[in-house]
């Protein structure tokens, strides 16, 4: 193939730097990107543990949910699964009699995000039906993404539903057969599923949940 | 690897980043205040500094996947389709001081910006990708934020626009200056 090749101009004095100088440029350079990394990062310093809970769960695990709409957890038994929130308020998702509403959320999911308000302001606006619980559990934390820790976030979302923080190994998650978030759960007062349901559902959805968990009352 | 370990490893790529994207701009703007003379302002180390780039940006993001054990998801993966074959050309391309690399390297530098400017968008738009979030493989989700905006799609972006600029003003000069 023809190269196309320009000729050098005619030379001027300080016009190119030598191969050394850029190369020590480059070095001088990364090292005082090094440097600046590791100022900002020592400024970051927190302690990991923030955002995890402690787990207790009985029963067995519910299969992946694959298929909402035809979901082999229906009618399942789900496991009864108590922790606590970032005030060691304990909750617990048992068979108490009271259906129950679920969401599963993770921090870093911009669909949780952008879902939190809604749930909240649904809430506010007296959504949930008389007779249904609601529980929040946050799942997948991950002290490296960002929107950490959740207590934070939801603190700053004026989130009222009571929190139950999943462990470092994802027990709760695992348990309900998470696959993505956010996720809701419905339960009848035996802890039956009665629907799960992955992704952001809206105002509209979540008057379709409440419905299913008021109407398996009786 | 230790979490500070990753916070300082994500601050270093990070402000790399913004580095290449004030090089590219610079090096843009030089062009158009110079001309064709802008062309000897590296020479032949444009296309070594496109070179080294790509293996940064490779490297990069196997410590990513293989050491700090992050899964790259779908858009990742492209992406990376496009990287790691430049740490190749465009190596053989400055070691044998060939022209015609900026057209072997330009189409892949060129695809993988293409990529990650659709990737940085979904992440600002997710809606555009569904409604939810995958906990193992989320092209929506950012795997780490450094400064409140630089992802790894981020850095991707800037490791191939920096890469396509000097590509694209790499003129094969006499005696390589």
């Amino acid at each position: 193939m023809t190269q196309r090749t320009q000729k050098k101009p005619p030379a001027k004095s300080g016009r190119n730097l030598s191969t050394l100088w850029w190369i020590l440029g480059g070095a001088v350079g990364l090292g005082l990107i090094v440097f600046l990394a590791i100022s900002i990062a020592g400024e970051e310093a927190v302690d990991d543990s923030i955002g995890f809970g402690e787990i207790t769960m009985e029963g067995d695990l519910l299969p992946a949910l694959a298929d909402p709409l035809n979901d082999v957890a229906v009618g399942m038994i789900a496991p009864t699964v108590s922790g606590a929130d970032w005030d060691d308020n304990s909750y617990s998702i048992s068979p108490d009699g009271t259906p129950k509403l679920l969401v599963f959320l993770a921090h870093w999911c911009p669909h949780c995000q952008a879902e939190v308000p809604v749930v909240q302001q649904w809430l506010d606006d007296g959504g949930l039906p008389e007779g249904v619980d609601i529980y929040s559990l946050t799942v997948a934390t991950d002290r490296l993404r960002p929107n950490w820790p959740p207590q934070d976030w939801l603190v700053e979302e004026g989130w009222t539903v009571p929190v139950i923080m999943d462990d470092e190994i994802g027990t709760a998650a695992a348990g309900y057969g998470m696959v993505g978030t956010p996720m809701y759960v419905v339960l009848d007062g035996d802890n039956n599923v009665l629907q799960r349901i992955s992704g952001e559902i809206g105002v509209a959805g979540l008057e379709t949940l409440a419905q299913i968990a008021a109407e398996s009352v009786g | 690897m230790s979490i500070e370990a990753t916070v300082v490893y994500n601050n270093v790529l990070a402000i790399l980043s913004l580095v290449s994207l004030t090089g590219a701009v610079s090096l843009v703007i030089y062009r158009m205040v110079k001309g064709p003379e802008a062309a000897y302002l590296l020479g032949d180390r444009a296309i070594w500094l496109a070179w080294l780039v790509a293996l940064v940006a490779t490297v990069g993001s196997l410590i990513y996947s293989e050491v700090i054990h992050f899964v790259p998801c779908r858009l990742c993966w492209f992406q990376r389709i496009a990287m790691y074959p430049l740490s190749f050309v465009l190596l053989v391309g400055a070691i044998r001081r060939e022209a015609a690399v900026k057209y072997y390297g330009l189409p892949l530098a060129l695809t993988g910006l293409a990529i990650s400017i659709y990737h940085n968008v979904i992440q600002f738009y997710p809606s555009l990708e569904g409604g939810s979030c995958d906990p193992l493989n989320p092209c929506s989700a950012r795997s780490i934020e450094v400064f409140g905006f630089i992802d790894i799609p981020f850095m991707a972006g800037a490791g191939f626009i920096l890469i396509s600029v000097l590509l694209a003003l790499y003129v094969k000069t006499e005696n390589g200056q």
